[in-house]
């Protein structure tokens, strides 16, 4: 499976009477964008708007953030099970438009503070686009296409979080196709192909399980996570990582929740970082394993046991990575895998993120398990915070939030997009003092 | 609790946290979302699951835990 | 920088064992390290007082030792005070630790002391206060003296403190975020790579357990038992009375069940930020088992069910924090007769 990636670096994003890329100026028609994403009957109308790195400009709450990309003609599915029927992904070109992303603002549920903050577990995320906040960020230096839908009232809120997906990748894939036919500033080849031979016997193989989902939180009924399907009872999946990486699998709603973006399954820094030390004969990429941590024991013991058979019978790994998803629920699933890999004499190395707000080491340590001994805390970010910086802009998905957001004085590290992060691309670390 | 005497059964989904936390009286509940209860189940199923996570809790109050197999 | 040193008897050059009750003496300028710290420490720092005290007496009379200490170093207009180096001598480690930590607290100047490993002292102490790793080789004073010099300079306002590792004092077991030059991806597979090679890596949070609690003893007979419900699910009435939080709860709240035989749906709500609240704010009973323990009680299993449950939120709740909750919960149920607790976690 050799997936090519064909980078189209953009460096200006402005709207235009017609949706064209010119070198590395992308336009578009923000009417004709509109009409497109209203062709989704449950959506009443669509704000856009473009904005820049430094633009005195807050955004909120951020539903998703989505890196733009498309199939080369007749290539593939573009996120298929969501916006193209099921078929493989990961094979073929993909044209991205390097420095530029979709991000898309949800505007809760009417009245409900629920809605878009706290039932999902995961936190309100603003996308601010100047000052600190947004160069600790790693969202701060792209151009962003904000895209907000606002449903008919009568849309069940399960139907308004599934149009928030849909208009996000449907944005997505409508700008990232001005570059096919185009000839991309470079290209990056996927391709394990070849993994056990071609001077490679005695790497040690490495393979990486990852949480797409906590079911602590449950899911909606038509909630897409991974090729469309909304994990509910699902086993461990053994994925090829470019399927990963090239629109299989987006993020679940829990509201970015404390750093979860599609934008990082796309640039999965874990997988891009195996794929380096595959293409440099340091180990052999074994493969990935998409898993959630579950809310039931039986669940997840049986999740951990399936997930570890697959990297040591079918992957033949030596070592492992693991990561979890957002929350504290999903540290179990992730230790006992880790545990039971480490029992079958596969290495591992796993990431937890700390949230102590006493900032105390003990409240970061709570699981001992021999072997289990190699561990990256990720921030999230509970000691960190900025004035907030004066903005002339306020894009929301409700009145009530652009005035909460307008009035603003300090801004949380933990509610910024893009600071802290469970997919492996945050530099915020919890350090021991 | 504890630590104060009182013995202490603590019912959860989550046993691997309660064990490294020191908990000695651990009672497997059905899931974090519905601990002791299934919403897809009809109500009178759902309170005999109900019935017996407390009967074991009952059971393991009642019994000395280094005597029993967790 | 004006100095006062606190040594024991051994490094105060009065004696061994033999003199370890005698009380505090004072003596004006530097005594034995004290000149090698004066050295150290650089120009314009001196040893105004040297404070010699017994290790017996010193165990023996600790808040007296800590108040004159403080008194001390307050007439001397200090502004450092630096105790030991102890190695591995567990009284005077102690000693310095606490002479250390009351100064600090009481006058709000710098203060370092330096330990072995293994000493006491360091695990009283190491929360509190810079406790420089001496190790155990006494014939390493100097080194660790200049140790404890460069970082009690950066104390006086001189620098940035560095990790523990890089300025080798012990952990003090605080976080701090920090950004970083390597992503975690990037920080997980040179963790991985290193471990899978055999070469030394460290884990970036502490890798230890948590000490066991013994177990009280069982209930000898549950039909005589009160029995009460403690969660820390979130459960509360609607409306949420004690304003309990969703996470990071640093309030309880305990909520009357007297007379009831089941809890009403609409009546509660969850306030608990880490799971999907829907099943139990539509039947409560799913985490607060009213319904079957009344039954029960009703049946004869219990004894009794306790007229209140007592409720938190234990979503990302720090350790110490949930202790003092568990003391408080403790506490209120002892007074109330409870004998045992059925607790339910999410």
């Amino acid at each position: 499976m050799t997936l090519t990636l064909a980078n189209h670096p953009i460096t200006e994003f402005f709207a235009g009477p017609k949706t064209l890329l010119d070198g590395s100026r992308l336009q578009v028609d923000l009417e004709e964008l509109r009409r497109y994403l209203l062709e989704d009957q449950r959506l009443e109308s669509v704000d856009l708007e473009i904005v820049r790195p430094g633009d005195p400009c807050r955004v909120g709450y951020v539903f998703d953030i989505v890196e733009p990309r498309a199939k080369e003609t007749g290539a593939g599915p573009d996120f298929p099970g969501i916006l193209s029927p099921i078929a493989a992904a990961g094979q073929g070109t993909t044209h991205v438009l390097r420095g530029t992303a979709v991000a898309v603002v949800d505007g809760g549920q009417p009245g409900g503070e629920r809605g878009y903050t706290s039932r999902r577990g995961g936190v309100a995320k603003i996308l601010e686009m100047s000052g600190p906040p947004s160069q600790a960020s790693s969202f701060g230096d792209l151009r962003h296409l904000v895209v907000v839908p606002h449903p008919h009232p009568e849309v069940a809120r399960h139907s308004v979080l599934n149009a928030l997906r849909l208009a996000s990748v449907k944005a997505s894939v409508y700008l990232a196709r001005t570059a096919q036919g185009k000839t991309p500033d470079s290209t990056q080849v996927f391709d394990l192909d070849g993994s056990d031979y071609d001077g490679r016997k005695g790497l040690p193989r490495v393979a990486y399980i990852g949480q797409v989902h906590g079911h602590q939180h449950g899911t909606e009924v038509d909630e897409h996570i991974l090729y469309g399907g909304n994990a509910r009872g699902m086993l461990p999946v053994p994925l090829h990582p470019n399927e990963w990486l090239d629109g299989a699998v987006v993020v679940s709603y829990s509201w970015g929740a404390r750093g979860l973006d599609t934008y990082f399954h796309q640039n999965h820094p874990i997988i891009l970082d195996l794929y380096r030390l595959h293409d440099s004969k340091e180990i052999t990429f074994a493969g990935v394993v998409a898993t959630t941590s579950s809310g039931q024991l039986d669940e997840l013991n049986r999740n951990c046991m399936v997930a570890a058979q697959i990297v040591k019978h079918t992957f033949k790994a030596d070592g492992v990575i693991i990561t979890k998803y957002a929350g504290g629920a999903p540290h179990s699933d992730m230790f006992e895998t880790a545990r039971l890999c480490e029992d079958l004499g596969i290495k591992t190395a796993i990431m937890v993120s700390d949230t102590a707000p006493d900032r105390r080491a003990e409240s970061a340590a709570l699981m001992n398990i021999p072997g289990v001994d190699a561990v990256v805390n990720v921030s999230e970010a509970a000691d960190i915070s900025w004035p907030a910086p004066a903005v002339e802009t306020v894009i929301a998905g409700n009145p009530e939030v652009e005035t909460l957001l307008a009035d603003l004085t300090e801004l949380p590290g933990v509610s910024v997009c893009g600071v802290t992060n469970n997919q492996g691309a945050s530099r915020l670390q919890s350090i021991i003092y | 609790m504890e630590k104060a005497g009182i013995p202490v059964a603590q019912v959860t989904a989550m046993t691997a946290v309660a064990k490294a936390v020191g908990s000695n009286r651990i009672v497997r509940g059905q899931g974090i979302v519905n601990l002791l209860g299934d919403s897809d189940l009809p109500p009178e199923e759902e309170r005999e699951i109900r019935k017996q996570i407390v009967r074991q809790a009952l059971e393991a109050l009642a019994t000395d835990p280094a005597q029993s197999d967790p | 920088m004006r100095v006062v040193h606190y040594l024991n008897q051994f490094f105060g050059g009065i004696g061994g064992e033999e003199q370890a009750g005698i009380p505090p003496e004072i003596r004006p300028g530097a005594v034995g390290p004290g000149r090698l710290l004066e050295q150290v420490l650089g120009d314009g720092s001196h040893v105004v007082t040297t404070i010699i005290c017994g290790d017996n007496y010193a165990a023996e009379n600790v808040q007296e030792v800590t108040a004159m200490v403080t008194q001390q170093v307050k007439e001397a207009q200090a502004e450092l005070l630096v105790a030991g180096p102890c190695f591995q001598a567990g009284r005077y480690g102690t000693a310095a630790g606490a002479v250390c930590a009351a100064v600090q607290e009481d006058l709000s100047i710098p203060v370092i002391t330096a330990m072995a490993g293994e000493n006491p002292g360091v695990d009283l102490y190491r929360e509190s206060i810079y406790i420089v790793d001496s190790g155990d080789d006494v014939s390493r004073m100097r080194d660790v003296l200049a140790d404890m010099a460069r970082l009690a300079n950066k104390l006086a306002g001189q620098g940035v403190i560095g990790r523990p590792a890089d300025e080798g004092y012990f952990s003090q077991g605080k976080l701090r975020s920090e950004f970083v030059e390597n992503t975690a991806a990037r920080r997980l597979t040179g963790m991985l790579l290193s471990k899978m090679r055999g070469e030394a890596f460290e884990a970036e949070v502490p890798i230890k357990s948590i000490e066991p609690v013994p177990a009280p003893p069982p209930v000898p007979d549950m039909s005589r038992a009160t029995v009460a419900i403690v969660t820390d699910g979130g459960l509360v009435p609607k409306g949420n009375p004690d304003q309990i939080p969703r996470a990071f709860a640093q309030v309880w709240g305990a909520y009357s069940i007297e007379g009831m035989d089941s809890l009403q749906a609409g009546e509660y709500e969850v306030a608990h930020g880490g799971y999907d609240n829907r099943p139990v704010e539509q039947d409560p009973h799913r985490l607060v088992p009213v319904d079957v323990l009344r039954q029960m009680e009703r049946d004869g299993l219990v004894g009794k069910l306790h007229p209140e449950f007592l409720s938190t939120t234990g979503n990302s709740n720090p350790l110490e924090n949930s202790r003092r909750m568990g003391r408080e919960m403790a506490a209120r149920l002892i007074e109330a007769g409870v004998d045992s607790v059925i607790l339910t976690s999410t």
